[in-house]
C-alpha cells in the first residue's frame, strides 16, 4: 500500500493479506481498515479513533473555555461565530423541542453532545487527523448511553416508573391491543430508539468514509498498479469522485451531529410531556 | 455475557490483529466505549461549569442592557413631556402676563387720555372764563368810555344847540354827570336798555 | 462472483425505509410550503417520523454485519 492509502486512515496491516496468487488484486476497504490499534493490543488497547477522540475534547475545551472567557455584551467575530453555533443548538433544538423553561436544565447535555459529534465527524476529512472517529461503534454507543439513561431517568423522576410505563400505551386503544403495543412500545423505548441513535451514526459515519477509501483506494490502484492505461486515465474520475464524496461527507457529518441531538431533544421532550 | 465472550475472543485473538480487527463494527470496543465516556464526562463538566453559565449570564446581561435602554428612553421621553408641559404652562403663563399687562397698559392709557381730555377741558374753560372776565371787563371799560364820549358828544351838541360853550365849566360837568347818572338810574341794566335811554336822550 | 448475502439483504432492507423516509419528508415539505409558520410544530414531528424509519434500514445494516 501506498504514502496516499496511509495518509487516508488505510492501515497497511496485513490483517486480510492481499491474494498475492492472482498476482496483484484490488484488495477493496473493509472493517479492518477501521481497527487501528495505537498503543497495545485486543480489548483495551488505545486505538487511533480514542486517540482522536481525546483530542477532538482537549481541543473543544480549549476554544470553548477560550471563547467564553472573553464575552461581551456587544459579540466581536469570533464571539458572534460562537453565539451563532451556541443558539443553534440552544434555539433551533433546546427551546424549539424542549420548550421553555425546561430545556436550561439539558442545555450542556445537548451543546456537548452536539459539538463533540460535530467535531469529531469534521475531524474525518481534515487531512492528517483524518479518522471519523464515530465509525467505531463504541463512541456512538457511549453516547446513546449516555441519552439512553437521562430520557429514562427524567421521565421516571417526573412521573415515577409505574406511571412512565403506563404512559407508554396511548389511551383510548382497545383492550385486546395493549399488550401488544405495550410490548412494541417497550421495544420501542428501551431498545430501538439508543440502538438507532448509536447505530445511525455509526452507519453513516462508516459508510461515508468506506466510501472515501473506496474511491481513493480504486484510484490510487488503479493509477499505480495496474497495466492498463484506459484503468490509469479513469483513476481521474476515481479521485474526482473521491472530493465529490468529501463534500458530501462534509454535509452527512453536520446533518448526523445536528440529527443525533435533535433526536435526544425530542427524547428527552417526550418524557417531560405529560401525555404519550 | 456478550461481553465475557467477546473478551474471551480478544484474548484468544492472535498476531493477525486478533478479534478485533476482523469484529464485526457494530460491537462496541470496551475501551472505546470507555474512552468515549471519559470523553463526554470531561467536556460534559466543561459546558456545564463554563460555557452555559457564560453564555446564559451573557443573555441576561445583554436582554437588561436592552431593558434598562428602553426604560431610559422611556425614563427620556417622559421628561421631555415634562420639560414640554411645564415650558406649555410657562408659555401659557407668559401670554397671560402678556394680555394683563397689554389690558393694563390700555386702560392706563384711556386714563391718561381721559385726564388730559378733562385738563384740556378744564383748560379750555378757565381760558374761556377768562375771555369772559375780559371780554366783560372790556365791555364795561367801552361801555364807560362810551358813555364819557357820548357825554362829551351830548354836551358838544348841547352846547352847539344852545350855542355857548359850556365846556369846561363846573355847572355843565355837574349836569352831564347827573345826567349819567339818571341815565343810569333810569335804565339799571342792558345794554339796550342803555341803548333807549341813550336814544331818548 | 464472491461476496456476502447479506448485504444484498441490507439493499433490501433498505428500500422500505428509503420510500417511507422520502414520504415522511415530502409530506414535511408539504406541510411547510402551505403553512410556513407550522414549521417548528411539524419539524420534531417529521424527524421522529425520519428516526423510526431509518431505524429499519439500521437494523438491516446492523444484520447485514452480523450475518455474513
Amino acid at each position: 500500500m501506498s504514502l496516499v492509502a496511509t495518509a487516508l486512515g488505510h492501515s497497511a496491516g496485513s490483517a486480510v493479506p492481499v491474494p498475492l496468487a492472482a498476482g496483484e488484486g484490488f484488495e477493496s476497504p473493509g472493517v479492518t481498515d477501521f481497527w487501528q490499534p495505537l498503543i497495545g493490543e485486543g480489548a483495551w488497547a488505545i486505538t487511533r479513533a480514542s486517540i482522536v477522540m481525546v483530542l477532538s475534547v482537549v481541543f473543544l475545551a480549549w476554544v470553548m473555555v477560550a471563547v467564553t472567557r472573553r464575552l461581551a455584551v456587544v459579540p466581536g467575530k469570533a464571539q458572534f461565530a460562537a453565539e451563532a453555533g451556541y443558539n443553534l443548538v440552544r434555539n433551533g433544538l433546546g427551546r424549539e423541542v424542549i420548550g421553555s423553561p425546561d430545556f436550561l436544565k439539558f442545555l450542556p447535555l445537548l451543546v456537548t453532545l452536539f459539538f463533540l459529534i460535530l467535531v469529531n465527524n469534521v475531524f474525518a476529512i481534515i487531512p492528517v487527523i483524518q479518522f471519523p472517529t464515530m465509525s467505531r461503534v463504541g463512541f456512538p454507543a457511549a453516547l446513546a448511553l449516555v441519552v439512553f439513561v437521562v430520557y429514562h431517568f427524567v421521565a421516571i423522576k417526573k412521573k415515577g416508573l409505574g406511571p412512565y410505563l403506563k404512559s407508554l400505551v396511548p389511551p383510548g386503544l382497545p383492550g385486546w391491543l395493549v399488550p401488544f403495543i405495550f410490548l412494541l412500545e417497550l421495544v420501542t423505548y428501551f431498545f430501538t430508539r439508543p440502538v438507532t441513535l448509536a447505530l445511525r451514526l455509526f452507519g453513516n459515519m462508516f459508510a461515508g468514509h468506506l466510501l472515501l477509501l473506496l474511491f481513493t483506494l480504486g484510484g490510487e490502484y488503479m493509477l499505480l498498479h495496474s497495466d492498463a492505461p484506459v484503468l490509469q486515465v479513469l483513476s481521474v474520475g476515481s479521485f474526482a469522485g473521491s472530493f465529490v464524496m468529501t463534500a458530501f461527507e462534509l454535509l452527512v457529518e453536520v446533518l448526523q451531529a445536528y440529527i443525533f441531538t435533535l433526536l435526544t431533544a425530542l427524547y428527552i421532550a417526550g418524557s417531560l410531556a405529560d401525555e404519550h | 455475557m456478550l461481553a465475557t465472550t467477546l473478551l474471551a475472543a480478544a484474548e484468544e485473538g492472535g498476531e493477525d490483529g486478533g478479534f478485533w480487527a476482523d469484529a464485526y463494527p457494530i460491537i462496541p470496543h470496551p475501551a472505546e466505549l470507555i474512552v468515549g465516556l471519559l470523553a463526554f464526562a470531561v467536556l460534559y463538566w466543561v459546558v456545564a461549569k463554563k460555557v452555559v453559565p457564560a453564555f446564559e449570564k451573557l443573555y441576561q446581561e445583554r436582554s437588561e442592557a436592552i431593558e434598562g435602554g428602553i426604560a431610559r428612553a422611556e425614563q427620556a421621553q417622559a421628561e421631555a413631556q415634562q420639560a414640554r408641559e411645564q415650558y406649555s404652562s410657562q408659555l401659557a403663563e407668559a401670554r397671560g402676563e402678556a394680555a394683563r399687562i397689554r389690558a393694563e397698559a390700555q386702560s392706563e392709557r384711556k386714563a391718561i387720555v381721559e385726564a388730559a381730555r378733562t385738563e384740556a377741558a378744564e383748560a379750555a374753560a378757565r381760558e374761556t372764563e377768562r375771555g369772559r372776565a375780559q371780554l366783560a371787563a372790556e365791555v364795561t371799560q367801552a361801555r364807560s368810555e362810551l358813555s364819557r364820549q357820548v357825554g362829551e358828544l351830548a354836551v358838544e351838541l348841547a352846547s352847539r344847540i344852545v350855542g355857548e360853550s359850556l365846556a369846561g365849566s363846573d355847572a355843565t360837568t355837574r349836569t352831564v354827570d347827573r345826567f349819567l347818572a339818571d341815565l343810569e338810574e333810569r335804565a339799571p341794566s342792558g345794554s339796550a336798555g342803555g341803548a333807549t335811554s341813550l336814544g331818548k336822550a | 462472483m464472491e461476496g456476502n448475502i447479506a448485504i444484498l439483504g441490507y439493499g433490501l432492507s433498505a428500500i422500505g425505509p428509503g420510500i417511507g423516509v422520502g414520504l415522511i419528508f415530502a409530506a414535511y415539505i408539504n406541510g411547510v410550503a402551505r403553512q410556513p409558520e407550522a414549521r417548528g410544530l411539524l419539524q420534531p414531528i417529521a424527524f421522529l417520523g425520519f428516526a423510526l424509519a431509518e431505524a429499519l434500514a439500521i437494523f438491516g445494516l446492523a444484520l447485514a454485519f452480523v450475518f455474513r
